[in-house]
């Protein structure tokens, strides 16, 4: 399978206060596309930062950052912008929707980018909504969601431009067992259904178990790779 | 290129609320400073400007600048008046020009203290002059060489006995009030009396101007040069259009400058709150800025959309200084105009005044919003998800 995702001999550092820390440290990995990745590691492992790279939101000190067939590393901020608007989706923590759009209007967000008439962002925001299960909740608030349908809000407007990629910042984080596994569900289904590389950072071992393979990085290495079974259901480890 | 949506930058204004209000309020109040300086300056300049004539002639003692530096000999009114083949005649071949005497005198206020109040002495052919810009609203016109006064409109319920029946004495002489008139600009501000009597009550032998009736477009520079160089009489000669709008223009620009620097001094002020309800609404929606970066909103749409966002918060203030000051449109003021003279004019807050105090909110807000927006549109993706 061809690789979605390519990281070759890519290096991090942060300065802060007249100390270096270096979160990446030539790291070498590749991802396929259509396959589903949780990324896991201690704190300050560089899970953050590879996610980053990935969606270019950042760029690498050393080494080269290539999702499909695009070098991150040669594109300018406003370049990445145009690139992340798309080709990739973004799932973050909490705090993922802007509070005074609605649920519609947040999905609609990275439509506006595209080249798209009203009626049809319209109808790719709905459509979307629709597949994550909220067509019902459209035009409410997010304060007027409860935490995992803010994040299914969220899986929404990253899918709602079709990109390939989708990356998420523990999209569980803050959510209770049954509420996560059901917004994990929800990217597997994204993932098997519809084909989407998926690259989540996660802290969560029940988490990383609807993955198809999980990546462990320790002091900006690659760790160890671990492969999970694919049955026809969810699993769970 | 693509920007935020214009809905995320307004309902943010709404969400923090109390914020968004101070910021107006500010902005607001500086507007206001502004607005009724302007206001001041428009009641204050079409006072004069909007009765000025161009088919009336002011001649002036040649040097003089007002009609309080002027002065014109009986004779040389008379060489004006009936010599200017330019002057228009009425119905029996009289000349409709007169000769007017002005004096600023000293008379009690109601509300206490004394003002100058303007005299003028003027003849029957006045009142021909003017035609319906003076109309008589109470009592009967003056009767010529009686010891009779008419009042302008203006300065009833202004000046101690300035009603219809009143007594005024104008140094040793007593003259009876027996009409009030209206008129445009700063008549409405005057004494009208016999020009003979108030020459003899005020002790004046000279003239201050002969107003007269020409047609329009004649060309008064020509005619002012024909007299050049008689040793009769050399007027100065300008249609009442430019002679109003000479009378008003230093004052007018006093208004204009102090106003102006009041709005500069509170508008710096203003520029500090707007930034700082910008940086703090900035502070407070790193995330968001994070998410917006994050989807693919560039630089220049984040720094549009927060400029953005503090032009409406300047716009708010605008308006809500305009609304400040458009209860008091209408009403009445005095104040001393270039001759030392009490004149009332309305407060005027014009569409241009209202035009000029939202643009000034505007770019209170423009320049308010620039610093924090340029901040949050040089952010990077990573910096405002951290920060937020």
């Amino acid at each position: 399978m061809a690789a979605a995702i390519a990281i070759h001999s890519v290096t991090k550092t942060y300065h802060r206060g007249g100390e270096s820390l270096r979160v990446l440290d030539d790291l070498e990995l590749q991802m396929e596309a259509g396959t589903f990745y949780a990324l896991m590691g201690p704190s300050g492992s560089g899970k953050t930062t590879l996610l980053n790279l990935v969606g270019g939101l950042d760029h690498a000190d050393a080494g080269r950052v290539v999702v499909g067939d695009t070098d991150l590393t040669s594109l300018d901020g406003s370049e990445l912008a145009r690139w992340r608007a798309a080709h990739v989706g973004f799932v973050f923590q909490g705090f993922n929707l802007l509070p005074v759009l609605t649920a519609r209007e947040n999905v609609e967000l990275p439509l506006l980018l595209a080249p798209l008439s009203k009626a049809q962002r319209r109808e790719q925001a709905e459509r979307a909504l629709a597949l994550v299960g909220l067509g019902d909740r459209m035009d409410h608030k997010p304060r007027e969601l409860s935490g995992g349908q803010e994040q299914r809000v969220a899986i929404a407007r990253a899918i709602a431009t079709d990109p390939q990629v989708i990356l998420a910042d523990e999209p569980t984080g803050d959510l209770d067992r049954t509420t996560a596994d059901a917004v994990l569900d929800l990217l597997q289904r994204l993932n098997r259904e519809l084909n989407k590389t998926i690259l989540m950072v996660t802290h969560d071992p029940q988490a990383a178990g609807f993955a198809d393979q999980v990546i462990h990085l320790d002091k900006g290495k690659l760790g160890r790779i671990d492969r999970n079974e694919r049955p026809a259901g969810a699993r769970r480890v | 290129m693509a920007l935020v949506p214009f809905r995320y930058n307004l309902r943010s204004l709404f969400v923090r609320s109390s914020s968004t209000l101070l910021t107006v309020c500010a902005i607001g109040a500086t507007v206001a400073v502004l607005a009724g300086m302007l206001s001041l300056q428009q009641g204050f300049a079409t006072l004069f400007q909007e009765r000025g004539r161009d088919d009336l002639a002011v001649f002036l003692r040649r040097g003089a600048t007002s009609e309080g530096e002027s002065g014109l000999t009986r004779e040389q009114c008379d060489i004006l008046a009936k010599e200017v083949p330019e002057v228009e005649l009425d119905a029996q071949g009289q000349p409709l020009a007169s000769a007017e005497l002005f004096l600023a005198v000293r008379l009690r206020k109601v509300d206490g203290g004394e003002t100058n109040v303007s005299i003028r002495g003027v003849q029957p052919a006045t009142f021909a002059i003017h035609g319906d810009d003076v109309r008589l609203r109470d009592g009967r016109r003056l009767a010529p060489g009686s010891d009779e006064l008419i009042v302008g409109e203006g300065l009833v319920g202004r000046i101690a006995n300035c009603g219809v029946g009143d007594v005024l004495r104008i140094n040793t002489v007593t003259f009876r009030i027996v009409g009030v008139f209206e008129g445009k600009g700063g008549y409405r501000s005057e004494i009208w009396g016999d020009l003979d009597r108030l020459a003899v009550a005020l002790q004046r032998p000279v003239r201050s101007r002969v107003l007269a009736k020409v047609p329009a477009g004649t060309d008064l520079a020509a005619l002012e040069a024909r007299y050049t160089d008689d040793l009769r009489v050399q007027p100065k000669v300008q249609t009442e259009r430019d002679y109003l709008a000479s009378q008003t223009q230093r004052l007018s620009t006093t208004f204009s400058i102090l106003g102006g620097f009041l709005a500069v001094v509170m508008g710096i002020a203003a520029v500090f709150t707007g930034t700082n309800s910008m940086l703090a609404a900035i502070g407070a929606r790193m995330h968001e800025i994070g998410i917006l970066k994050a989807i693919g909103y560039g630089p220049v749409a984040i720094f549009a959309a927060f400029l953005g966002e503090a032009v409406l918060l300047g716009l708010g203030g605008g308006l809500f200084g305009c609304l400040l000051v458009l209860p008091f449109q209408g009403a009445e003021t005095g104040t001393m105009n270039q001759t030392f003279s009490e004149v009332t004019f309305a407060f005027r807050t014009t569409p241009v005044v209202l035009a000029w105090s939202i643009g000034f909110a505007a770019a209170l807000g423009l320049v308010g919003g620039l610093w924090p927006a340029l901040r949050a549109a040089r952010m990077t993706p990573v910096q405002a998800l951290r920060r937020g």
